[in-house]
């Protein structure tokens, strides 16, 4: 023998999978199958490139917010206070800051001049050089410096036109008269509470001294900007300023609330949209483990051969395995480049659309770890079946007809492994282990009833067939449990498919029921504010006149809680502090809205006297901030008066409806005589209306400001649209990840199928013969496919529309429906494409073992 | 399945193993190859007691002692002729013995098929690359499992010859399984069995 270069084959397993000859052997091996190995990659290209899109969309939006928030904020700390905050706190203040700002607002009527039209604005007041991140922008430009130097004013845009004034032109505030020095394109940041329903309208901080209506306006708000460079956490820097001032009751906010505030806003769309990629992905993955499954079923000879060789245990598995990476890795490309197409392709979509600019550039770090957990958890799911080849004796060479064998136990820490895996990248979607683990726990439960299903219908196929049965049902019942048979792998594919896009679907639909119920003729577009009681009736007239709807009519009292169960708020420990600070708009009626359900006790209907104890009806959500119950007392400042109260009922309010809403609803006979006004909700068809409307209520009830929710209302509608179309891709994506699943189980079956049926052909069965036999097998197993498929998707559906959306727990019968007969039609025709070769082939070279 | 079996084979010494079917032949073969756990006694590979190991050092030893010829020729679908000859060395981690497959291949009339894949073989040119595959390597002792059990006997002639040709050249030990009385009277000893026992042992005079 000439003389060779030897150097032996590794034995472990790691080093296995590093050598060149396990990887030659790997490319060598797959020489027959390639085509089939390239399609059964494509199913968990879906899953990771959902994964992908959303965790880089989320990142994209954070980085977005992130490098904006300190400009959405202005400055580093927002101080602000009902009550005065003094010059010496302010200086004191000012220690601990670069550059410091004050800034006063309030609502007040504003005349303009020489029309003499009037209208309550927000009047701000502004002095120093706040905001110190972002920009004020104006026109002309120089007007904002020119405010700070000279004195005047500046208003929106849309004002100028509303009251046919100029730049240049005067306008009354209080006792004063300013000059119209521009308008203000981008508006300095305003704080986070909605502070004011009116227009706002900039002045120097000098003049609203000088103007002398501070003194009466107990509706004005001070506010200290702080610069803070190197500003130490959140917490940290509110803390010291708490230390520092122990005796103000003062709210401060920093870019970091900013971010979470706009985080929130996001966040659960993206975690239902990761859940979903979840989903596809497990989906995918177990569609993989399906493929390997059948692809090393059909290597069982070649592992036995190469076993007889001499080939260790590990090298023999190692060779597969290097396949199922490869495959694996693919996949997880493509899904990754569909990923970025569909990350960067949303953020292009909706553009200016979001709350932040956000450039549509890929997101790598994302893109690199999403691919790596995506790859990592189609590799778990391959090592289930690729385990087994350890298990193939060499001894299979000598006798055939040897099948795969494997034991759970040893298989456990695979599960295990997988588990943590998909638990992972549910934290990555959502960093709650609870979440993670009950996204987790949805998905195995989905699993576990297919599999149980599975079982249930193998069992059932065997006991029920009677040989009284004609042969052709017999036979086509008999196949869902004999060996080979199809049963368990088509169930988990198509009936997890089945799930989540009736799942995806449902939701989809969801949504635009919620977009076109905001939509619809019962929500309001407009609010007429500042309605004073004797004005009531003549806004209606007005209305009327219009041909516009009255929707609501409401009256509106401001306070604030003085007690809670005979505590003082500012001493109760376990209840949050904005709870003693914020300012409550309630109103009183005896009757509950069309966006309210009443979840305990029940809503005071009689008159109640202000001496006696008076019943209050509490939002849910506030209720458990508060933490109060049924039974507990209340005492409410009303403007300097105390009421006490007793929740006597809590509702739960869809907030969504931007109908006119409360947390505390007081029976009538209490708050009539309050000092307060009327809102007045109308919906206008056309912003031509909107603009009549508004003109003539400028004549008439110069008092009332008119807030035009149409473009808002657009613009959530445009974004909620967006989403829905995103939705629909992703069920668009579940197909696409379906199709090779069902394709490779239905190449699975085919090779047994085929010889079985070209037997039955030589025996003497007619070709229609065989197609019915193949027809009944697939329908049975379409049918309860179909079934379970659906109806674990009519349960999550519930689920999410109980629990997210505040929707009916039905879903669309016709949706369902269509699903089932798709998934029905699709098995039936799959049936009949595995009986297409027993016609084609030659007998003979099935016969053979040929392919 | 097997009882009271006592069988030893000198070096380059042949062996065939006849009996009906059911009698426990290939049972036997595929004990003393290392294929298969007995679950009493005891089989020694030169010199090696083959239950005291593990399924890879099994694999090692078979791939430094053994060499195979089954009766469906177990050639791995997927490689070429010459590919399947050099699994054996490539195993051993050896390179570079291309040379050599072509070599033995052309020995046994497959030098112009070298890049065919069984598939593209007939029966008996799969079992002349099965041929080339179990003497690769050079082992101590070829396992034949019905060599010509699946061949026409125009076709099995030429490699029975050649199996005893190849045999004889380098030396292997030989054991045969076999339905075939004539492929029996080739080798030195014949052992028949029955029911899992060895029920008689002859010796043919080979010259």
């Amino acid at each position: 023998m000439p003389s060779s270069n030897k150097k032996p084959l590794p034995r472990s397993l790691w080093s296995a999978l590093f050598h060149p000859w396990v990887w030659r052997m790997a490319w060598r091996d797959s020489r027959s199958q390639r085509l089939r190995l390239v399609i059964f990659s494509l199913a968990i290209v879906s899953g990771i490139a959902a994964l992908t899109a959303i965790h880089s969309l989320k990142t994209s939006v954070e980085r977005g917010i992130e490098s904006e928030a300190k400009s959405l904020l202005g400055s580093d700390l927002r101080v602000s206070s009902r009550k005065e905050i003094t010059l010496e706190e302010v200086d004191r203040l000012a220690e601990m800051a670069s550059r410091v700002s004050r800034e006063i607002s309030f609502p007040s009527m504003m005349r303009f001049l020489p029309e003499e039209g009037a209208r309550l604005m927000q009047v701000r007041g502004i002095e120093g050089g706040y905001p110190f991140y972002g920009k004020v922008e104006t026109r002309p430009a120089e007007a904002w410096e020119r405010l700070q130097k000279e004195g005047g004013v500046l208003v929106e845009p849309s004002i100028l036109d509303q009251f046919s004034v100029a730049v240049g032109d005067r306008v009354e505030v209080g006792g004063i008269q300013l000059e119209i020095l521009g308008v203000v394109d981008k508006p300095a940041p305003r704080g986070s509470r909605f502070s004011g329903f009116a227009p706002e309208a900039y002045v120097n901080l000098a003049d609203i001294e000088r103007s002398g209506l501070l003194g009466k306006n107990s509706m004005a708000g001070y506010q200290v900007h702080l610069e803070i460079p190197d500003a130490p956490g959140s917490r940290e820097l509110k803390d010291k300023v708490r230390e520092g001032f122990p005796d103000t009751r003062w709210r401060m906010e920093t870019p970091e609330n900013r971010r979470e505030n706009l985080g929130k806003a996001l966040d659960f769309f993206q975690k239902f949209l990761g859940l979903i990629a979840l989903a596809s992905l497990a989906l995918g993955a177990i569609g993989v483990a399906g493929a390997v499954h059948a692809h090393v079923t059909r290597r069982i000879q070649t592992v036995g051969i190469l076993r007889c060789l001499g080939c260790p245990g590990n090298l023999a598995f190692g060779i597969y395995f290097a396949q199922a990476t490869a495959l694996g890795l693919l996949g997880a490309l493509i899904g990754a480049g569909l990923g970025i197409g569909m990350q960067t392709g949303l953020l292009t979509a909706l553009g200016h659309k979001l709350p932040v600019s956000v450039s549509p550039t890929p997101e790598w770090l994302v893109v690199g770890q999403t691919t790596a957990m995506g790859f990592a958890v189609c590799c778990g799911f391959a090592l289930l079946p690729l385990m087994k080849i350890r298990e193939v004796s060499p001894a299979v060479t000598l006798r055939s007809g040897a099948t795969l064998k494997g034991s759970f136990l040893r298989a456990l820490p695979v599960y295990g492994l997988l588990l943590g895996l998909l638990v992972m990248v549910a934290y990555g979607n959502d960093p709650s282990w609870k979440d993670a683990f009950a996204m987790v726990g949805g998905i195995v439960v989905a699993f576990l009833v297919l599999v149980g299903v599975a079982r249930g219908l193998m069992a059932m196929s065997r006991r029920v067939v009677s040989a009284r049965w004609p042969y052709i049902i017999r036979q086509g019942v008999s196949n869902l449990h004999r060996p080979g048979n199809q049963t368990l792998l088509f169930l988990l594919s198509l009936g997890l498919g089945t799930f989540l896009l009736v799942t995806i679907l449902s939701a989809g639909k969801l949504l635009n029921d919620r977009l076109s119920l905001q939509q619809s003729e019962e929500s309001p577009n407009l609010y007429l504010i500042d309605v004073q009681p004797d004005q009531v009736a003549g806004v209606k007239a007005l209305l009327a006149g219009e041909e516009l709807p009255v929707l609501e009519a409401t009256p509106m009292v401001t306070m604030r809680i003085q007690s809670i169960r005979g505590v003082e708020v500012g001493d109760l420990k376990d209840v949050p502090r904005w709870v003693g600070r914020r300012e409550f708009r309630s109103t009183y009626r005896d009757q509950l809205n069309f966006t309210e359900t009443l979840i305990a006790g029940e809503l005071a209907t009689e008159r109640a006297d202000i001496e006696d104890i008076v019943p209050l009806s509490l939002e849910e959500k506030i209720a458990r901030d508060m933490k109060v119950s049924i039974g507990d007392e209340i005492t409410m400042d009303v403007q300097g008066i105390p009421i006490r109260t007793k929740v006597t009922s809590i509702r739960r309010v869809d907030w969504s409806r931007f109908n006119l809403n409360f947390f505390m609803v007081f029976p009538p006979g209490v708050l009539e005589e309050a000092p307060g006004f009327n809102v007045v909700t109308t919906r206008t068809p056309t912003p031509e209306a909107s603009g009549d409307l508004q003109r003539k209520l400028a004549g008439e009830f110069a008092n009332v400001t008119a807030i035009d929710l149409t473009q808002i209302l657009e613009m959530v509608g445009d974004i909620l649209g967006k989403i829905s179309t995103g939705v629909t891709i992703l069920a668009g994506f579940t197909v696409l990840a379906g199709l090779p699943i069902l394709i490779g189980t239905l190449l699975n079956g085919r090779d047994v199928r085929l010889k079985e049926s070209v037997l039955l052909r030589t025996l003497g069965a007619s070709a229609k013969q065989v197609r019915r036999i193949l027809v009944i097998e697939y329908a049975t197993l379409g049918f309860l496919t179909a079934l379970t498929g659906v109806l674990l998707a009519v349960a999550a559906n519930a689920a999410l529309a109980t629990s997210v959306f505040d929707a009916s727990p039905w879903p669309d019968a016709m949706l369902l429906f269509t699903v089932f007969g798709a998934v029905m039609g699709i098995s039936v025709l799959g049936g009949l494409a595995l009986s297409r070769g027993v016609t084609s082939h030659p007998p003979l070279e099935i016969l053979r073992g040929g392919s | 399945m097997l009882k009271d079996v006592d069988l030893c084979l000198e070096e380059g010494e042949t062996l065939a193993i006849v009996g009906p079917s059911g009698s426990g032949k290939t049972t036997l073969l595929g004990l003393c190859a290392g294929l298969d756990d007995a679950s009493a006694g005891s089989v020694e590979l030169d010199g090696q007691a083959i239950e005291l190991l593990d399924q890879d050092a099994r694999a090692a030893l078979r791939n430094r002692l053994v060499g195979f010829v089954f009766q469906s020729f177990q050639l791995i679908p997927t490689l070429t002729a010459i590919e399947n000859v050099l699994v054996p060395l490539e195993l051993r981690g050896e390179s570079g013995q291309e040379a050599e497959a072509e070599r033995l291949l052309t020995e046994v009339g497959l030098g112009d098929r070298l890049d065919h894949y069984p598939l593209q073989l007939s029966g008996g040119e799969q079992q002349r690359v099965a041929l080339a595959r179990a003497f690769i390597h050079r082992p101590k002792i070829l396992f034949a499992d019905e060599p010509t059990g699946n061949l026409d006997s125009g076709t099995s002639g030429p490699i029975v010859e050649m199996l005893f040709r190849l045999n004889r050249e380098a030396g292997t030990a030989l054991v045969l399984v076999t339905h075939d009385p004539a492929l029996a009277e080739k080798a030195r000893r014949v052992v028949t069995m029955s029911g899992g026992t060895i029920v008689s042992e002859e010796e043919n005079a080979i010259v």
